[in-house]
């Protein structure tokens, strides 16, 4: 093959040369190349081994479906050779290979071919004992690629666009759709995954340079519009609801939101099929034609053209206008219907063997081309008459016997679709509001005609928009010719006649399918695999639908099409992955932990400090400091992740009655009080505390996770209920702190204004103050065990908030204590944390938190479902255990279960190591009858081994709350 | 300096500061030319108050504050100040760089009539400006902003990258100027975000004294 002289509109630049390496030989190119079509111009052949067979393949379609050659670039894998610009650089290897393309081991495979019938894989998997043989096999010389996993990642943009009309395609149909809804007054947006608009405009030419001036022409009207973006190398990935479509650049992924679309997305030209259909050199005509007039590159020295429409022989004049020799078009209709194309074939005198086919292509003798083709007139019934056969030689056959509407789209967005005969193809029959199409995907082929039905959709889509008043007719013009063969398939019984060359499935395997009963298109797609390969069917679908209509002696109408599904070509996982946003909330202190050393955990969205890092100390002897600091000393925890709520307006206190499980209407102002809240099923859901600060204004906590969803569903039920309060969520507006320890008082008396002696602030009182001359909420609360501050102050003044407290507390042996050990202090006194010692169906009986339930009012959500929860016995009860003091080995963890009588009796829901007590603590669930004190339980460790505990008393730790009560006159004045 | 950016420990450290409402605030960065292309800018420091019930547009009435007529518009306030109708009954009051009528809205918290409730706002507030702001918008938010009529004064209450923003597009100088609130604890997830796709479309941080001009029309 070689390079053509300079083409009118060829994609290369011929000034950029381009080199790169295939296999470790370096290949000339030039700027605009795809990797196939520099490969083809150095004379490369096998660009790629098939599948199942590793037989050699080179060009086929030139159009993103030959997925025989497919490349790997490094970390890149899986480049389609045919639509790929060549990079300099580029270090190339065809995957699927052992050896190279040229050296492939695996060609055995072609010779074993009848011992891989169809549906060999669910023949070998059918015994058992045979399975893993097969798995290894097949694992061992299956695969597409070899993934190199230290490949950086990739943080490809996703974004989002708009425009009035998406015009899916940029051929003659589709440019001038866009130009009449732009025209009309639309916002429009052209795709087209070619790098350059002109469809087949450009290069279905036919040896007439005026079919691809009038498509530079419209390209260049739509490129100067001032209301048309054209987005060229972009494919239309598929079609959401509500005309969302994700439009794929190599670069981003857009999700386009378009008020119409209109599918100019054309046809794939479809092989015909006949024995070594696949050698290299065998080609789509418009294979062909992109060559020469994209890349400027002769296909073949010797063609034959096998052909059913006009377009092949507008390809036979191309190729002799490039020098190649049409040794003949062979035509299989019987009475083609005489158009200027064919005329002019018969003028230049090429050799039309009219009403026959290509039986079968021969290879050459190094198997790597095509050395000669065997031509068979047809009879009447279309069969090939193998006694009159003749032999051409010849380099390459260009194949044009037919179409397949590019209709993945229109399936997706609920189009029906029926069967025109005239056409022989699919054509849209019932479009849903703000869809249309237009050109080959309609059935249209005609160049004229393919310019109104674009001006036709254009301006339907303008009237949808109430730009055009009038509504164009969207009837089609009855086409002069049949543009597909309605059988192009030719049995041959040494087969290797290709239907589908992504899975190497020959004709006789379809046959075989429908005899074994695989008779629906669906089962003979899965039974086949046809279509189910890289190329999903772009090129096999249509023809395997034809076999099995044929088969069963029914019309392609009757047998119908498979689904079509998102995305209509592969799409780089770096492009879905995008750049990954992943919401995280950061606690206004969030700098002060980092440069305390915090380890961080996640709680939700938020990143909580687990603990702070002590430098030569384990993780377990840093929790277990920061537990002390607490018990002996003062500690200082952030807690502005819970739920923050501030409820104001006369109803506020027979709201919260209505909302939470308590009694709140008689709460005095100043003071504070534990909530529990259960949903309408009497699950516990959330817990927190509600402060009163006026008779009219609560402040209220929830969980962390809780927080936006109990302010959505409280801001509904005072909507519902028609309360007069309202609710404002302060969740991110406020930090909180707890600071807890029995230096607290002494630590904070100094810095603020409201008096912190036991007769003036009670334990669960509430006063607002200033700390340090910030505004702020105190509460009384003792969630760890100590005599302790919860302290809340607007976000922007939490850092100073902090700052204050720390330098206060330096003299006292102040320290932060962070999650883990907030969860140890807390199990010590044994209160439950929501969420981790309850779950989807804990009431608050299992909990025994049956405390905070008041049943004697008149209501609250879940109080009728408590009632009669109340009168069952309960399954399970939440209850304190501790292991023996010198217990030694690994303890149990939470989510192991407790085994009684070798059933499941309960799960520990927290455990950890007390250093105050001495030994290990916990929660767990229990069946009701192991939880009297003193009894004995067996956990079941994960690697199987038993450990005995005995169920407890809880509080483990001050259970007369002595702490929280009193402090020492030494603690209070230190 | 008591109060704290959301965003304060993500700014530039050699960047030129400057106490503005108690909060140490990036005035000027080597950077800021950037503005043109793309600039982003920390304006928490302004001041600003939240009011919601069914009492609140009339109370803001009777203070002689133009009230937005409906829900998702905003009206522009002295001082280049501005109110914001986050929906039927809420509102969003924020200082310009010389205004003071939020902390005059907060002192009156004590005597809010009934169906008035104050709203803590501790938002992080930050301005996009520059010829790349709609590119940023697209890979960020699903809003068509360039649909919007400009002179209508939308408020767009969305999200971006997942997290809740209040919107207000606009134009200064004939360039786009967009000015975004967002809950603070979400404030260096988005600021950071969006400083990196920014940096990609060769924009980034810049100071207030760029925003301080533009807006001033300096």
């Amino acid at each position: 093959m070689k390079r053509l002289p300079p083409i009118s509109g060829e994609w290369i630049d011929r000034h950029q040369p381009v080199s790169f390496t295939f296999e470790g030989e370096t290949i000339p190119g030039y700027q605009g190349d795809t990797v196939s079509s520099a490969l083809w111009a150095a004379g490369r052949r096998v660009l790629g081994r098939s599948f199942k067979y590793h037989r050699p393949r080179g060009i086929l379609s030139l159009a993103n479906h030959d997925v025989n050659t497919l490349m790997q670039d490094g970390p890149k894998l899986n480049l389609r050779a045919d639509v790929v610009p060549v990079e300099p650089g580029m270090d190339l290897m065809a995957i699927h290979t052992f050896g190279g393309v040229q050296g492939d081991r695996a060609t055995v495979l072609d010779r074993l071919s009848r011992f891989l019938p169809v549906g060999f894989y669910y023949k070998a998997f059918l015994g058992k004992n045979q399975f893993p043989f097969w798995e290894r096999v097949i694992r061992s010389i299956t695969g597409l690629g070899a993934v190199d996993t230290t490949t950086p990642r990739l943080r490809t943009p996703k974004r989002y666009d708009f425009c009035d009309v998406l015009v899916i395609g940029s051929g003659v149909s589709g440019l001038t759709a866009a130009i009449a809804a732009a025209e009309a007054g639309a916002d429009v947006v052209v795709v087209d995954e070619n790098a350059r608009a002109g469809g087949s405009g450009h290069y279905q030419r036919g040896d007439d340079g005026e079919r691809s001036r009038q498509t530079a022409a419209l390209v260049a009207q739509v490129q100067q519009h001032p209301r048309i973006r054209l987005y060229t190398d972009t494919t239309a990935a598929g079609y959401y609801a509500d005309h969302w479509v994700p439009l794929v650049h190599r670069d981003y992924i857009a999700k386009m939101r378009a008020r119409a679309v209109i599918v100019a997305a054309g046809a794939y030209e479809q092989p015909a099929v006949f024995r070594n259909n696949d050698l290299p050199g065998v080609m789509l005509a418009s294979a062909a034609q992109r060559l020469i007039y994209r890349y400027a590159v002769q296909p073949m020295e010797r063609a034959v053209v096998l052909t059913a429409n006009s377009d092949g022989y507008r390809a036979a004049l191309d190729l002799a206008a490039q020098g190649v020799t049409v040794v003949a078009v062979v035509e299989m209709r019987s009475q083609p219907v005489v158009t200027d194309p064919v005329r002019a074939v018969r003028d230049r005198g090429i050799q039309i063997l009219s009403q026959s086919c290509l039986y079968e292509a021969r290879p050459n003798p190094g198997g790597d081309g095509v050395a000669s083709v065997v031509v068979c007139p047809l009879d009447a019934d279309d069969q090939p008459q193998t006694g009159f056969t003749q032999t051409l030689a010849c380099d390459g056959v260009v194949m044009s016997v037919g179409w397949a509407p590019t209709a993945n789209l229109l399936y997706q967005a609920g189009v029906t679709m029926r069967f025109d005969e005239t056409v022989q193809q699919f054509v849209p029959d019932r479009l849903p509001a703000g869809i249309l199409a237009c050109g080959r995907v309609n059935g249209v082929y005609d160049w004229e005609e393919k310019q109104r039905d674009g001006q036709r959709a254009g301006l339907a889509a303008a009237h949808r928009l109430g730009l055009v008043d009038t509504a164009p007719s969207l009837e089609r013009a009855i086409a002069p010719e049949c543009p597909s063969h309605p059988y192009p398939m030719m049995a041959h019984p040494k087969g290797k006649n290709f239907v589908d060359f992504d899975e190497d499935l020959h004709y006789e395997d379809f046959i075989h399918a429908v005899q074994e009963g695989f008779d629906n298109i669906e089962l003979l797609k899965r039974y086949t695999t046809v279509g189910m390969g890289p190329s999903q069917g772009k090129h096999s679908n249509m023809n395997a639908l034809r076999i099995l209509a044929h088969l069963r002696q029914l019309p392609p109408d009757a047998i119908g099409t498979t689904t079509a599904r998102p995305m209509f070509h592969p799409v780089p996982m770096a492009h879905l992955a995008g750049r990954g946003f992943m919401p995280e909330r950061r606690s206004p202190l969030h700098n002060r932990h980092a440069q305390q050393g915090a380890v961080w955990m996640p709680a939700g969205q938020w990143q909580r400090p687990a603990y702070y890092h002590q430098p030569g100390l384990t993780r377990q002897a840093c929790i277990q400091q920061e537990v002390m600091a607490v018990r002996t000393r003062v500690g200082l925890i952030d807690v502005g992740t819970l739920g923050k709520l501030e409820l104001r307006g006369p109803d506020a206190m027979a709201f919260l009655e209505r909302i939470y499980t308590g009694k709140f209407s008689k709460m005095k102002v100043g003071s504070s009080r534990y909530a529990l809240m259960v949903d309408e099923s009497g699950v516990v859901i959330d817990d927190g505390v509600v402060a009163r600060l006026a008779a009219d204004h609560v402040y209220f906590t929830t969980t962390t996770s809780g927080s936006a969803r109990i302010y959505r569903e409280l801001s509904r039920l005072i909507t519902m209920w028609q309360m007069d309060c309202g609710i404002v969520n302060l969740t991110g507006a406020r930090a909180a702190v707890n600071l807890a320890g029995p230096r607290s008082l002494s630590l904070l008396q100094p810095l603020t204004n409201v008096d912190l002696s036991p007769e003036a602030f009670p334990y669960l009182a509430v006063r607002q103050g200033a700390i340090a001359g910030i505004p702020a909420l105190l509460m009384r609360v003792g969630f760890v065990g100590e005599w302790g501050y919860e302290l809340h102050v607007p976000a922007d003044q939490g850092q100073a908030l902090w700052d204050a407290l720390i330098t206060a507390g330096k003299h006292l042996g102040i320290r932060p204590f962070g999650v883990e050990a907030q969860r140890l202090l807390r199990l010590e006194k044994g209160h439950v944390i929501v969420g981790q010692d309850t779950d989807g169906l804990t009431t608050p009986y299992d909990a025994n938190l049956g405390w905070a339930v008041k049943m004697d009012k008149p209501f609250f959500v879940g109080q009728r479902s408590l009632q009669i929860l109340k009168q069952r016995s309960p399954k399970q009860l939440l209850a304190g255990f501790t292991l023996p003091e010198r217990f030694q080995g690994n303890p149990p963890q939470e989510c192991h279960l407790v085994i009684h009588k070798g059933d499941i009796a309960g799960r520990v829901t927290s455990i950890g190591y007390s250093s105050s007590l001495k030994r290990y603590v916990g929660l767990a669930y229990l069946q009701p009858e192991l939880t009297a004190i003193g009894t004995e339980i067996t956990i079941r460790l994960t690697d199987g081994s038993m450990v005995t505990a005995t169920v407890a008393p809880t509080p483990f730790y001050d259970p007369d709350n002595h702490r929280q009560a009193t402090v020492s006159r030494e603690e209070a004045f230190v | 300096m008591m109060r704290a950016s959301p965003v304060q420990d993500c700014l530039s450290s050699s960047a030129t500061r400057r106490d503005i409402n108690g909060m140490s605030t990036v005035w000027s960065t080597p950077e800021d030319l950037q503005g043109d292309t793309l600039g982003l800018c920390d304006r928490s420091c302004l001041t600003r108050w939240g009011v919601k019930g069914a009492g609140a547009a009339a109370w803001l009435t009777a203070l002689g504050l133009p009230v937005p007529q409906h829900p998702n518009q905003w009206c522009a306030l002295p001082e280049d100040g501005l109110i914001a109708r986050l929906g039927t009954t809420e509102f969003l009051i924020e200082d310009g760089w010389e205004g003071a009528i939020a902390p005059q809205l907060a002192q009156q918290m004590a005597n809010l009539p009934s169906k008035v409730y104050p709203v803590l706002r501790q938002d992080l507030a930050i301005a996009l400006t520059g010829c790349a702001v709609p590119d940023l918008l697209r890979q960020t938010c699903s809003v068509n902003f360039q649909a919007l009529d400009l002179t209508e004064q939308p408020v767009i209450l969305t999200s971006m990258i997942g997290v809740s923003v209040v919107v207000i597009p606009g134009d200064r100088a004939g360039r786009p100027f967009y000015r975004i609130w967002c809950d603070g604890t979400f404030g260096v997830y988005l600021w950071q975000t969006l400083v990196t796709i920014a940096q990609d479309l060769g924009g980034g941080p810049i100071g207030a004294a760029y925003l301080y001009d533009l807006e001033l029309g300096r």
